[in-house]
């Protein structure tokens, strides 16, 4: 059973629709990394399948089990503003949290917080930096033992160590208990080192879904003579030109015609040239 | 999930527990203070019976009712206030600094019931105010008793103030502020909204049903002839209605009474004499008003006013939380 499936799912707010039409399957295991611009709904994404926000259309499923207004027991979910008790302590917080679930994992938190050098546990949690609150709420979302882990915005307002930390977490989980993961971020370069597979949103709409070195394979950067782009054969996703020399992201792309030199873009070129594309898509009409 | 609320509500509920001791400490302090001064005044028999059969100087039982009501109105004040302020203070921040603080999103995302989550928190914030708000009335009662007919209680149960703090009515009223100060905060999902709206619909809904119980319970009726006074007045019940009636038993209208009386008042050649009273009172059957009349509610009665009072209120605060589950259960 597939952790995560969406069929013709779409949330509308009053009159705009933060995701629309959204189709595709997470597949067991894999690290995904959600990606888009700010407002492509991302976040709305992620709150329909912890049972936060309920779909307007369509239907979001965890491990095959509907989400209708409450999570799945196999999900845990990490909200962008972390949503913490701030005025307990972390050791209060995690007593809490171990009340709040039928199953339930002290030692996990245990473990994950001991990872964390810095963390007092008789700190109050409105009292840490914005690192360590990240932390205990991964731990905190780990000490439900879950099957897929959604984590929303986990490495915004963390400083690189913070961040490497924090992967470090995550990726330790996906290796000792093949947990599945989907995390949104900008910081394409940090989701390379750790992601296999891509969800790429834009408009509420799927723009991109697989596995990160097929999608990868699928497309072509393309540098050559401006005046020559008619050369190319395959999708063009966007364009970057000047004067002499334009330099196309293509998908399906044939061999490249003589005159230009193609390569296999990386992570953050594909991303950034299907999100040029639908800024102009979007600046055109 | 009960360790959860407790401990999210720590503060608040030891603010409550704060409260109930000093007011208790208060309470006792003044009321003991109070009989001392009833005692040196040679006053403890006057508090069981009514003023004009009072024994001790008149001057005496006049200087310890202006001393005390100051006190005794204060106390009975913050009975009144109390459902109010639970409502603002306790009930609208509940859900609403949840929902603002975005902290629902963590007990949302654990495997209790938003059912369970909400019943907790609702127990956990209601049931210590009512407490507190039950324990401090019935000692504000007991105090205002130990002032019997010198203090308050003077007026009977049926005053706007008596009445507010009597019985079940506070425990009604608060349980509807509280309702209402969470429904408004579910729906708003803004503190500061639910405290100030959640205050003003409360004090509107207060006023407006105001007068609404006492034509809910059946009143009885007393008819006296012209010449007698009713003893309603003075015995602390609450009258409804007055006026005469004509020989045949229904009432006359409030102008026609006008008119009779005046028309029986003319008659009597000067007035204020004995005599021209009695020639009144004997004029008034004679021209039509057989009898008086008065529609009233004995005190010994006031329990089933206070009773539908809170049932009334009561069933609103149960509308309000079923408003509220259904929002919290739909909420996105």
């Amino acid at each position: 059973m597939n952790p995560l499936t969406a069929t013709a799912l779409g949330k509308r707010y009053r009159a705009r629709w933060a995701v629309r039409d959204c189709d595709f399957t997470v597949p067991g295991g894999k690290v995904v990394a959600l990606v888009g611009p700010n407002g492509a709904g991302k976040s709305t994404l992620l709150r329909m399948a912890a049972g936060i926000v309920r779909p307007t259309t369509g239907e979001i499923s965890a491990f095959g089990t509907p989400v209708r207004g409450r999570i799945h027991p196999d999900v845990s979910f990490l909200a962008q503003d972390r949503s913490l008790y701030r005025d307990l302590t972390v050791r209060e917080l995690a007593r809490a949290c171990a009340a709040m679930n039928d199953r339930w994992s002290a030692d996990r938190v245990r473990e994950v917080l001991g990872l964390l050098a810095g963390v007092d546990h008789d700190a109050k949690v409105g009292t840490l930096s914005a690192g360590a609150l990240t932390q205990v709420a991964i731990a905190m979302a780990l000490g439900r033992l879950p099957r897929l882990l959604l984590l929303d915005e986990p490495l915004s307002d963390l400083d690189p160590l913070a961040r490497d930390e924090t992967l470090r977490i995550i990726m330790t989980e996906v290796a000792e208990r093949g947990t599945t993961v989907v995390m949104s971020s900008h910081l394409l370069s940090d989701l390379r080192e750790v992601c296999d597979h891509l969800l790429l949103i834009d408009e509420g709409r799927v723009q991109v879904d697989g596995d990160i070195e097929e999608v990868l394979a699928q497309h072509r950067i393309l540098v050559g003579p401006a005046a020559d782009e008619s050369a190319v054969e395959g999708t063009l996703i966007n364009a970057t030109r000047t004067e002499r020399q334009a330099t196309l992201l293509v998908r399906e792309a044939r061999p490249a015609p003589k005159g230009w030199a193609g390569t296999e873009p990386d992570l953050e070129s594909l991303v950034m040239g299907y999100l040029r594309a639908s800024r102009e898509r979007r600046s055109s009409t | 999930m009960i360790w959860v609320s407790w401990r999210r509500q720590r503060a608040q509920l030891l603010t409550l527990l704060g409260l109930l001791v000093v007011g208790a400490g208060v309470i006792t302090l003044l009321r003991s203070s109070m009989i001392d001064s009833l005692t040196s005044a040679g006053l403890t028999g006057c508090v069981s019976v009514p003023l004009d059969q009072c024994t001790a100087p008149a001057a005496a039982a006049k200087s310890f009712a202006e001393a005390w009501a100051n006190p005794l109105d204060i106390a009975r004040m913050s009975i009144l206030f109390g459902p109010a302020l639970i409502g603002v203070f306790i009930g609208a921040p509940l859900f609403a600094r949840e929902l603002e603080q975005g902290t629902h999103v963590l007990a949302f995302t654990q495997s209790v019931s938003r059912t369970r989550w909400m019943v907790s928190k609702l127990v956990m914030a209601l049931v210590p105010a009512l407490v507190v708000l039950a324990v401090l009335q019935s000692m504000v009662s007991w105090w205002l008793s130990a002032a019997g007919t010198l203090g308050p209680l003077m007026n009977g149960p049926f005053t706007a103030l008596n009445f507010s703090i009597g019985h079940v009515s506070p425990a009604g009223y608060a349980l509807f502020a509280f309702a209402l100060g969470t429904f408004i905060g579910v729906m708003s999902r803004r503190t500061l909204v639910a405290m100030t709206a959640g205050l003003g619909a409360f004090v509107v809904v207060r006023f407006a049903l105001a007068g609404l119980v006492d034509r809910l319970v059946p009143a009885q009726r007393v008819e006296v002839s012209p010449d007698k006074e009713l003893t309603v007045y003075t015995d602390g019940s609450l009258v409804l209605d007055h006026g005469y009636l004509d020989a045949a038993g229904q009432p006359v209208a409030q102008d026609k009474v006008n008119a009779l009386t005046a028309a029986c008042k003319s008659v009597p050649q000067g007035s204020g004499t004995a005599e021209s009273q009695q020639e009144f009172l004997a004029c008034l059957p004679k021209s039509g008003l057989a009898k008086r009349y008065a529609d009233f509610i004995p005190e010994s009665q006031a329990w089933q006013v206070h009773l539908v009072d809170a049932a009334i209120f009561g069933a609103l605060a149960v509308l309000l939380l079923a408003g509220t589950t259904w929002a919290l259960r739909r909420q996105s």
